[in-house]
């Protein structure tokens, strides 16, 4: 009743916009507040005749619209427009209102006055009021909500070439970062909303899927990256809300701090049953890295080898004759890059059902999904069903229930400096190692320089090699919701999220890391179970005598527990004759056997409190008190709040007087999050036994205290300010939304030095505090706005700043390749800076330090410097655009990031003469100095030149990238005849590519700079391109 | 009044559902670890982890290797060949700092396993006699722990009894939480907490147990008395290392070999004792758990890495009829002559060499000490002379004409060729408080620090710079 009273002002609004603003408001007012009375009235004065209403609907082009819902408000009865737009609905009395809803549009509401109603529907492309904000608590329209919740409509989501949702929200949100470092479908996605969270904690945002909070990230224990989540069907996905501030994060308490991202799948829809059923084929193509990082080819390689040993002094008849040995001189050689990447195909069909009566609602689908990545021994094969149902049980109790079941199964190769690594291989692997014998059969032979003595021959393993996870997983819940009275509500909500994978290393006899072991396999097993209660009253009370006065008040209980089982084999010594033989009860040698479990649990109470006032002015607190298993029963608990309010000026009086703004919005919040994403047992000081053997003495099994724990360790506490505003342009045809936050996060957890003689060397402690800030900018409207043509835009950018404030005393300051010091970014880059090459002599050049008035030709000499450099983007983004001209829709989206430095982390082997007998990148091929007097910023090809990290590795991070562009043709606007021969309602052809084109801004990047987080670049299978075709089909 | 009903209803749904959940609902704990308050409930879980508080005295960085090597590298004993496997280096020019790793993790691994002892002693168990035996073990590893502590950061009593020495911790970090700042206390103070943990175990500890069998690898009550005898001759309490000294000799059944055969198969085995024979307390290195190569015998022995070698000067010291010049061959090492310790012989074989900890000549040596120290020269030569000749069958014995002084020199003498290589040389030259030659090996020796002045710094350990880094209110060393 709440929400449809809103919808009708604002429904009203828009429709008879030619009133002047007073009267419209007036009426409006007098329609929500007098509605039943008037009904009365009018009812009064007339005869009280029944009739059958008939009319038709159409939209704002004059096309008919089939398939609208009208309903008879407050009667529940109910009809369909058909094919051409017009409807009958019986038992209809003048004074009656009807509501027309159809999705895409607005629903619109009007009073009977006659036996005929026309409607022209108007699409639902509003920037304020028609969007439903879902926080996992509550639904609130976009207008009454005071926090800055990002909403992607699942529309977004639908038949993209992705392994899982994250990669469709890449650019999409403005302040969320997403990176797939890795291009293994199904990798974990990383998000960062606004910033990093944590210095020793996740910073992951915590993922809640139609209430429930789920188990996500990587949790598989063998396989190089997994992703929970791959398992949701993105053509499930009604909508993506991204929670970024504290009024709507502290709901959460104890794990908002990193933002929360909340998924609401489909549900069925009253009326026709529909049917859509999609299918999308096509292939994925190699994104070469950019030019500087391509692997030379073999004469290029040739002549850098020899030239190395040159430069080391090695005479004509020397270096032929090393040369001979690795088979430079024998004519035979092949492209590894070529050799290990390949053009992947790629599928998916998606059906799904949507439909029901007044009292119960399904939906269901199915979907397939396959990749193969265009590396070598990666591919991607899942499979998700969905079944939702909505049951009115009777006037007052609603039911619903779904569940959710998925199998994800991955073939992921290693990563990182694996020589088992296919991307590693395809760096440092000479041209002159021959991946085929000259019968065609692979290269086995371990011995000699044109053969594998070191690094692997990447095609063996992965025709040999199993490295396979098959995840599956079941999440379900239902709900009840009874309306005890007129505005009290009451909702139990039970969910279960269970998991399992199975994961399975098989290491080949042959060649490779199972070599020396005749073989070895691994297997796991784990299974997560984890479920959530919960229990809520909602209640409204109208402020007697107001005029649209209003509380709302909610209270409710949750209480969650989530359980993990490991079981595990390791064994090694395989059957040599048979190669099929892989499976673990094959081994000869068992190793080890594993065996544990892990849990974690959560309570929580928690109450909201809101106060609105004719849409004007909303205040909205929230308080929530949590309890977790993961902290010492004296700090257990832990409070959260938040306080916010918006001000909707577009909703007084004065606003309306002029019409270049269509709303206006401001809004502010003010709370507390936490963060306890850490290892279930970190608080607790722990003996353990460590195996039969670990800890034991003289026969006697040992146990041994081991952990210190830390019995005072709390939260992490994230202090979230944000203020926004929304503005409309042009009747909302243009939007513009701004935010600005500070979240001081502080009681950082970080390992601190204990002194030793307490038996340890360090500890987790709740020390440091850190401030990320930033501003965040979202522009969206429709450009043009004609009869056939149309142009939505969307453009979001991000600025994040971060700076660490407090650290405990004495911490290192040099934390890896980063500066860690107060008043510094977390990700400043602390290394010793390059200098260039002295044109002299070819010798790298470094500062001596940060004045940069002295260079040396020893890196040893050389000081570390904290650099105006960092890892983390500065800004990051994106932009969509959406073109449809009579029928045929052109969508193109674009996202970059940049301000920051990426690190190439295993560089080292691919620039360095000191391993000549590795690959290099082109780069340095074409700039390494050779001739005195050359200026040039790659060095002497020399073994002496040393490399070792400096800024020489460090590479501007900036790019551009062409993300998603798609063609697509709908026939139900010019072939509705046709289709209604075959009974189709919808048919859509589209073509579309991914990650088609990515624009770069450092000519010596040799590698994607879309990388993690912290801006590593570690030999991950990249990214990829893909090209697909795809029709849907809807009944 | 139904509309308030209702409500009530309401309220009361969410309320018990919020009281249903029982608090043991977040207790949840791992099933491979145990939190440290519930890992000792019985006898059996104590005994498992006195074992656990054994095992971490393996460890090379402490008992395994590194005391037992410093202790004769840093003297007159041992030189380091010039061809060696680059462990220790740092130690045979005296080049060590306070950013030392050996010294660090000498230092960590030795409060790690006070640590073990501490938290045991915490237990709040039902006194059986096995548990009050338990107890009595930890005492005396505890106080072990500290002896050698005492000796390698702190001056020799005799030279400073009030010099700093280590911090003494005897909480478990589970009770004070790991983040702990503790001074240095002193050598005296160190000592009293050494003789306390002592005589605290030798009460409670029964003369035997059932649970290890007269096993010598296991700290037992004449291994507490023994450990007092040598603590209390350090820091100049004769009548106290008399006396316990004594009851041991009376009560403890414990022997030397008595012939050349008996003597070399004693070095030669790989188990520990049950007849009492020479090993009051050796700890167990056994198959299943043992260092590799890093372990002593390794150091020491030509089959493994035999970097060690024993000087000429100390060679020389015995007679060709001493059972103990058996213990060393002489040999080529890196081309040149050396001599080559045979004391740890089994680096290679699956059992290795037990450590040797508590030895019962020792004792008798540690009570000659002690007698000729307070003027008993009758007494002092008779145990100087019961090891002195069983050891050489050709020595007839010092004699009484020798004056106190010249006796006390005798059991110097003895003490060095007795225990050579077991680490305790370093500890008498600097009870003896006086300057000392280490012998220029010349080409044969990695490096050489011939002179160690009673004054050099370089007598204490540093404490190890990450120590003074995570605790505020500790004292650096001298010197470094």
């Amino acid at each position: 009743m709440r929400s449809l009273r809103w919808k009708m002002v604002s429904e009203k609004t828009k429709v008879m916009t030619g009133f002047l603003p007073k009267l419209l408001l007036i009426c409006c007012l007098f329609i929500s507040f007098t509605a039943f009375g008037q009904d009365q009235g009018s009812a009064n004065g007339s005869e009280k005749q029944v009739f059958v209403l008939t009319g038709h609907l159409e939209d704002q082009n004059g096309k008919a619209l089939p398939s609208v819902t009208v309903h008879l408000l407050g009667k529940q009865s109910s009809a369909l427009s058909d094919k051409t737009g017009f409807y009958q609905l019986s038992g209809v009395q003048v004074g009656d209102r009807v509501s027309f809803s159809f999705v895409g549009f607005e629903t619109l509401s009007q009073t009977v006055h006659a036996k005929q109603l026309n409607a022209v529907l108007k699409p639902a492309d509003s920037q304020l009021e028609d969007v439903v904000v879902v926080d996992g608590y509550r639904v609130q329209t976009r207008k009454t909500n005071v926090s800055s919740i990002a909403v992607v409509d699942g529309k977004q989501m639908e038949n993209k070439p992705f392994a899982s949702y994250e990669q469709s929200l890449q650019g999409k949100v403005a302040g969320v970062s997403v990176v797939g470092s890795s291009g293994q479908p199904g990798a974990l996605q990383s998000i960062r909303i606004r910033g990093l969270g944590s210095m020793a904690l996740s910073s992951d945002p915590l993922i809640v899927v139609d209430g429930m909070i789920v188990n996500s990230g990587n949790l598989a224990n063998n396989t190089v990256t997994t992703n929970a989540l791959a398992g949701i069907n993105q053509n499930d996905i009604a909508s993506v809300n991204v929670l970024k501030d504290a009024a709507a994060t502290s709901l959460y308490g104890s794990r908002g701090s990193n933002g929360v991202i909340v998924i609401t799948t489909k549900k069925g829809s009253m009326g026709k049953t529909k049917i859509s059923a999609d299918v999308e084929l096509g292939s994925a193509t190699p994104m070469d890295p950019p030019k500087a990082g391509m692997p030379l080819n073999a004469s290029q390689y040739a002549e850098l080898f020899k030239e190395a040993l040159a430069n080391q002094g090695e005479s004509a008849d020397e270096i032929k004759t090393i040369a001979d040995s690795y088979g430079l001189n024998s004519g035979k050689s092949n492209d590894w890059y070529d050799i290990v990447t390949r053009n992947g195909q790629q599928a998916q069909y998606n059906i799904s059902l949507s439909g029901g009566t007044e009292k119960t609602k399904i939906f269901a689908s199915a979907g397939l999904f396959k990749q193969e990545a265009t590396t070598i021994g990666s591919d991607l094969n899942k499979k998700s069903a969905l079944f939702k149902i909505d049951h009115k049980i009777n006037k007052r109790m609603d039911f619903s229930a779904e569940l959710n079941v998925s199998n994800v199964d991955m073939h992921a190769p290693y990563a990182t400096s694996y020589y088992g690594n296919p991307i590693y291989a395809s760096r440092i692997l000479r041209p002159f190692q021959l991946a085929y014998n000259e019968d065609g059969s692979v290269n086995t032979s371990t011995t000699g320089n044109t053969n594998f003595s070191g690094i692997y021959n990447p095609v063996l393993i992965a025709k040999k090699d199993v490295k396979h996870n098959s995840q599956t997983r079941m999440l379900g819940n239902t709900q009840l919701r009874w309306n005890i009275i007129d505005k009290l509500y009451y909702t139990s909500y039970f969910s279960i999220d269970y998991n399992t994978l199975e994961e399975t290393t098989f290491l080949n006899p042959v060649m490779g890391d199972g070599k020396a072991l005749g073989g070895r396999s691994k297997n796991y097993y784990e299974r997560y179970f984890n479920y959530l209660t919960r229990n809520q009253l909602d209640y409204r009370f109208d402020i007697p005598d107001m005029d649209r006065f209003y509380l709302t008040a909610t209270a409710g209980y949750e209480a969650q527990a989530s359980k993990w089982y490991l079981l595990a084999a390791d064994g090694y010594g395989f059957p040599s004759a048979a190669s099929g033989l892989t499976a673990l009860s094959n081994a000869a040698t068992p190793v080890g056997t594993y065996g544990q479990n892990e849990g974690y649990s959560f309570t929580s109470g928690y109450g909201i409190l809101t106060a609105n006032y004719q849409d004007k002015y909303i205040l909205n607190a929230s308080y929530r008190r949590d309890q977790s298993s993961r902290f010492a029963i004296n700090n257990r608990s832990a409070d959260f709040y938040s306080i916010g309010g918006a001000w909707n000026i577009g909703e007084e009086k004065f606003f309306k007087k002029q019409y270049v703004l269509s709303a206006l919005k401001l809004r502010s919040s003010y709370g507390i999050t936490g963060n306890a994403d850490m290892s279930n047992y970190a608080w607790m000081p722990l003996a353990s036994y460590s195996g039969a053997t670990g800890y034991s003495y003289n026969g006697i099994a040992g146990q041994q205290f081991v952990t210190p724990g830390n019995v005072d360790l709390k939260w992490e506490r994230s202090k979230k300010f944000d203020a926004g505003v929304d503005v409309g342009f042009f009747k909302d045809r243009f939007g513009l939304t701004v935010d600005y936050y500070y979240n001081n996060i502080d009681g950082l957890i970080q390992n601190v030095a204990t002194s030793y003689t307490s038996g340890f060397a360090s500890t987790l402690k709740n020390v440091g505090a850190m401030v990320n800030s930033g501003w965040e900018f979202t522009v969206n409207g429709n450009v043009i706005q004609t009869k056939d043509f149309y142009w939505n835009t969307n453009f979001n950018i991000a600025f994040n700043k971060n700076k660490v404030t407090s650290l405990y005393a004495n911490t290192n300051e040099q934390n890896g390749q980063f500066y860690l010091k107060e008043g510094y970014n977390f990700y400043t880059y602390y290394m010793k800076e390059f200098a260039g090459v002295d044109p002299d002599n070819g010798d790298a050049l470094y500062y001596t330090d940060h004045t940069h008035q002295q260079t040396t030709n020893k890196i040893s000499e050389a000081a570390f410097s904290a650099l105006d450099k960092q890892a983390n983007p500065k800004f990051l983004g994106g932009f969509s655009n959406s073109f449809n001209y009579k029928g045929i829709n052109l969508s193109i989206d674009f996202n970059y990031s940049g301000g920051n430095y990426v690190y190439g982390a295993s560089d080292l082997y691919f620039i360095s003469a000191a391993y000549y007998t590795y690959n290099k990148y082109s780069y340095v091929y074409e700039h390494r100095w050779t001739t005195p007097g050359q200026v040039t910023d790659v060095p002497k090809y020399a073994t002496t030149t040393d490399y070792s990290t400096s800024t020489a590795r460090l590479y501007k991070g900036d790019y551009i990238r062409l993300r998603n562009v798609s063609i697509g043709y709908d026939f139900a606007k010019s072939h509705i005849a046709l289709l209604e021969k075959y009974g189709i309602d919808k048919l859509n052809l589209y073509v579309r590519a991914t990650n088609l084109a990515t624009f770069l801004f450092d000519d010596r990047l040799p590698f994607d700079p879309e990388v993690s987080y912290s801006g590593y670049e570690t030999n991950n299978i990249p990214l990829y391109k893909t090209f697909t075709v795809g029709i849907n089909v809807g009944f | 009044m139904k509309k308030i009903k209702l409500i009530i209803i309401g309220i009361s749904l969410v309320a018990l559902t919020a009281v249903s959940c029982s608090k043991s609902f977040l207790d949840q704990s791992p099933d491979i670890s145990l939190s440290v308050d519930r890992s000792i409930t019985s006898e059996s879980s104590m005994l498992e982890a006195v074992a656990g508080m054994y095992r971490s005295m393996m460890t090379y960085y402490t008992f395994g290797r590194n005391y037992q090597v410093l202790g004769d590298l840093l003297s007159d004993n041992v030189y380091m060949s010039s061809s060696n496997s680059g462990r220790l280096i740092t130690f045979s020019g005296f080049l060590w700092t306070a950013e030392s790793a050996e010294i660090k993790m000498l230092w960590q691994n030795t409060y790690f396993s006070i640590l073990q002892a501490n938290r045991i002693l915490a237990a709040d168990i039902p006194r059986t006699e096995n548990v009050n035996y338990l107890r009595g073990e930890c005492y005396t590893a505890r106080a072990l722990c500290y002896f050698y502590l005492v000796n390698w950061f702190g001056p020799a009593y005799s030279a400073q009894p009030d010099g700093l020495a280590v911090p003494i911790v005897t909480q478990s970090a589970d009770v004070t939480g790991p983040l702990i700042y503790p001074e240095r206390n002193t050598v005296k103070e160190v000592y009293h907490q050494i003789i306390q943990d002592l005589d605290s175990a030798t009460a409670i500890m029964g003369t035997s147990t059932t649970m290890h069998a007269n096993s010598s690898n296991f700290l037992s009550k004449y291994a507490a008395e023994a450990l007092k005898v040598r603590a209390s001759l350090y820091s100049e309490d004769y009548s106290g290392a008399k006396q316990a000294a004594l009851d041991i000799i009376t009560n403890g059944g414990y022997q030397l070999t008595a012939d050349l055969s008996s003597f070399t198969s004693y070095w030669l085995a790989t188990a520990g004792r049950t007849d009492k024979l020479e090993s009051i307390f050796e700890i167990n290195y056994p198959a299943a758990a043992n260092n590799g190569v890093e372990g002593l015998d390794y150091m020491y022995s030509a089959k493994g890495f035999g970097d060690l070698l024993a000087t000429d000067s100390l060679y020389n010291l015995y007679s060709p009829s001493d059972f103990r010049r058996t213990l060393m061959a002489d040999s080529t090492r890196g081309g040149y002559q050396g001599y080559v310790v045979k004391k740890y012989q089994n680096p290679t074989s699956t059992d290795h060499d037990e450590i040797k900890l508590l030895r019962y000549a020792e004792l008798l040596l540690n009570l000659s000490e002690a007698y000729i120290e307070t003027g008993d020269k009758t007494h002092a030569l008779q145990y100087l002379n019961e090891l002195a000749k069983k050891r050489d069958p050709a020595f007839s014995g010092y004699g009484s004409s020798l004056s106190d002084q010249e006796v006390l020199s005798a059991i110097y003498k003895e003490r060095r060729k007795e225990l050579a290589f077991e680490g305790l040389r370093f500890f008498d030259l600097k009870r003896e408080n006086v300057d000392f030659n280490r012998e220029d090996m010349k080409e044969k020796a990695y490096s050489n620090y011939k002179v160690v002045t009673k004054t050099d710094f370089r007598r204490v350990l540093p404490i190890p710079q990450d120590e003074l880094n995570a605790n505020h209110n500790i004292t650096p060393t001298d010197g470094y």
